[in-house]
């Protein structure tokens, strides 16, 4: 072992004559700029796809609401509010950036609400409606429906608690309310229609941001719409669960069908179309940065070999083996790919933690960094054992 | 690994001789080296003798016919296969010798000897001692004087393992009592191994006994 180490230096004495060490740094220097521009962008875009996946958030793209555009002469010499039929919402469902639709269900009955807040009582015209359940984003303990003893959970959108609070409340002197105190204010709703009335205990439970309504469960709403329902039941808008957010197909297809989209959210759609491009770009220019990289290290140690020909030629006479030979070489390049395998990883992990601190201020939770890592490891892995087979190669081209 | 027993030259020419008129008892003949033997190939400059000691180490091709070790064609031999050979089976000394200048004499013994692990380090100075030039293992073999750098080779050479061993103008930089020396521990150890000895001269010959000397 001891005779083999010394037999190493001594070859790599003979061999390393004639290494350009400036061609081995530019080698190092662009292929750490590329690992490092790859690496870092595929971090950052794992941090800022977390918030795309998550429901609540404010880049939540993955739901959108569709409903028939209103236009004004329609809705006043049309004979009843504009709907969507069966027909158009499974055309919808059939679409490649469809993953699921759910049906708003409306109410056909009138809801009036009251609450009495320290001796003022307040009472008003409501409606409800109500979608899957799958389609929320909380689901708020209490969600639930019984008959026999009825109580109604209500799921609020949280811009109209934003509405009553900035918008109504301070221009007319009233308290502005927390979502944990609307939640203890007892609600009295009154449900009519075809002659009849009650009075049913409610509570709001939760607030929404991806429901734009005030939300009952799918069980309250069919039992009040059989019991208390006038006129047909029709569905006035869907929620669309997206499989290829800001896909400007969604756009060119509610345009062409006389839709519209509820909200802003196909905003932060396009802005996850086009982060993702934006990402696809930067990874590019890491990827030709490090070939190029690549291709400095094997046209220097093409010349490298070129250059120790006769050494080669001369060890080959004495016995050696092309792998015995290319060994030396190999650790060389397996130690420049390492320090720079290292230094780029290390430049992610400061990159992640400057941008975590602005990501955190909007409220994304940091993703571990062990994915990148994964990769950046695997790669320059791959990237160590083409070096070998090449200079292996190579050297074995002389020894014939 | 089992030995080397003999190397047959069957019609071999160089590919640069192929259409010259050749008065050889090698070229263009069947000739048979066996392993014990002694054979010194005398030969005029420019006849091809370090031609044949590369075409017999397997390092250069450009011949016409075949070269059989053992009754194989040595054409067909791959990379590793060479490799073991020459470490166990054939040794060279090439007439240019082909030390690495920047390395001490000593390590330019060691680098072939630490391949084979043949010989320790006391037997390697007992060699160098003998070739009086003990003192100068240090010395980068570039500093070596021709005949210097000779005795260096020889060692070098004997490092190993071996059936056959080439001789390509051995003792050409060396005066009479060296080459003597030289012939004595040349013959010791081939004869301890049992391995034959192919020796090329141009006149001035090892101090051997041959019992076979042919005329290239």
């Amino acid at each position: 072992m001891k005779s083999n180490t010394q037999s190493d230096n001594l070859i790599w004495r003979l061999l390393r004559r004639n290494i350009s060490p400036a061609q081995l740094a530019g080698y190092a220097l662009s292929n750490f700029v590329g690992l490092a521009i790859i690496l870092t962008a595929l971090q950052f875009y794992i941090e800022v796809s977390s918030v795309f996946e998550d429901d609540d958030s404010f880049m939540s793209r993955d739901y959108i609401s569709v409903s028939p555009k209103v236009t004004g002469l329609g809705s006043l010499s049309g004979p009843g509010p504009e709907t969507l039929d069966s027909t158009a919402i499974a055309d919808i469902a059939r679409q490649d950036w469809a993953r699921r639709v759910g049906r708003y269900t409306s109410a056909r009955y009138n809801v009036t609400a009251s609450l009495d807040m320290g001796g003022r009582g307040m009472s008003t015209a409501l409606f409800f409606e109500s979608v899957p359940d799958e389609f929320f984003d909380i689901t708020p303990p209490g969600w639930t429906f019984d008959p026999e003893s009825p109580e109604i959970p209500i799921v609020l959108s949280k811009d109209y608690l934003t509405l009553y609070n900035f918008g109504f409340a301070s221009s007319r002197g009233l308290p502005q309310l927390s979502e944990e105190i609307m939640g203890v204010i007892p609600l009295k709703i009154s449900i009519s229609g075809r002659g009849h009335q009650i009075w049913v205990p409610a509570h709001i439970i939760g607030f929404s941001s991806r429901l734009n309504t005030i939300a009952v469960p799918d069980e309250f709403m069919q039992w009040a719409n059989d019991n208390f329902g006038e006129g047909d039941s029709a569905t006035s808008r869907v929620i669309v669960e997206l499989s290829k957010p800001g896909d400007p197909a969604i756009k060119e297809y509610l345009a062409s069908h006389g839709m519209e989209m509820a909200g802003d959210k196909a905003d932060s759609s396009s802005a996850a179309y086009f982060l993702s491009i934006l990402t696809v770009v930067v990874v590019g220019i890491g990827l030709v940065i490090s070939l190029l990289a690549f291709f400095i290290l094997m046209l220097s140690i093409y010349l490298l070999l070129q250059k120790n020909k006769d050494k080669l030629h001369d060890l080959m006479l004495l016995g050696y083996s092309p792998s015995e030979v290319s060994r030396q070489y190999c650790r060389m390049v397996a130690m420049i790919n390492g320090a720079v395998c290292i230094g780029a990883i290390i430049v992610m992990l400061i990159s992640r933690a400057i941008i975590h601190g602005p990501l955190s201020r909007i409220g994304v939770e940091a993703s571990g960094p062990y994915i990148t890592v994964g990769i950046g490891v695997a790669a320059m892995i791959a990237v160590t054992l083409l070096n070998f087979a090449s200079i292996r190669r190579r050297v074995t081209s002389y020894f014939n | 690994m089992s030995r080397l027993n003999d190397i047959s030259l069957r019609n071999v020419v160089p590919d640069v001789f192929r259409d010259s008129e050749l008065h050889s008892r090698i070229w263009s003949c069947d000739i048979t080296f066996k392993r014990g033997g002694n054979y010194l190939i005398q030969a005029e400059s420019g006849t091809g003798k370090s031609s044949l000691c590369s075409f017999i180490y397997g390092n250069r091709h450009d011949y016409a016919g075949h070269i059989l070790f053992d009754g194989k064609d040595i054409r067909k031999f791959g990379i590793d296969r060479w490799c073991q050979i020459r470490t166990n089976s054939l040794a060279l000394l090439p007439q240019e010798m082909r030390l690495f200048p920047e390395l001490t004499a000593y390590e330019n013994i060691a680098i072939k000897n630490r391949l084979t692990c043949f010989k320790t380090d006391d037997e390697i100075s007992a060699m160098l001692d003998l070739l009086e030039i003990a003192d100068k293992a240090d010395i980068p073999a570039r500093f070596l004087s021709i005949g210097q750098q000779q005795r260096v080779a020889v060692v070098r050479t004997l490092c190993q393992p071996m059936d056959f061993l080439l001789l390509d103008e051995p003792v050409s930089h060396l005066d009479r009592r060296n080459n003597r020396i030289v012939a004595e521990l040349i013959q010791n150890e081939t004869s301890k191994q049992g391995a034959a000895i192919i020796a090329t001269s141009v006149g001035y010959d090892i101090m051997l006994d041959f019992n076979c000397q042919l005329t290239l």
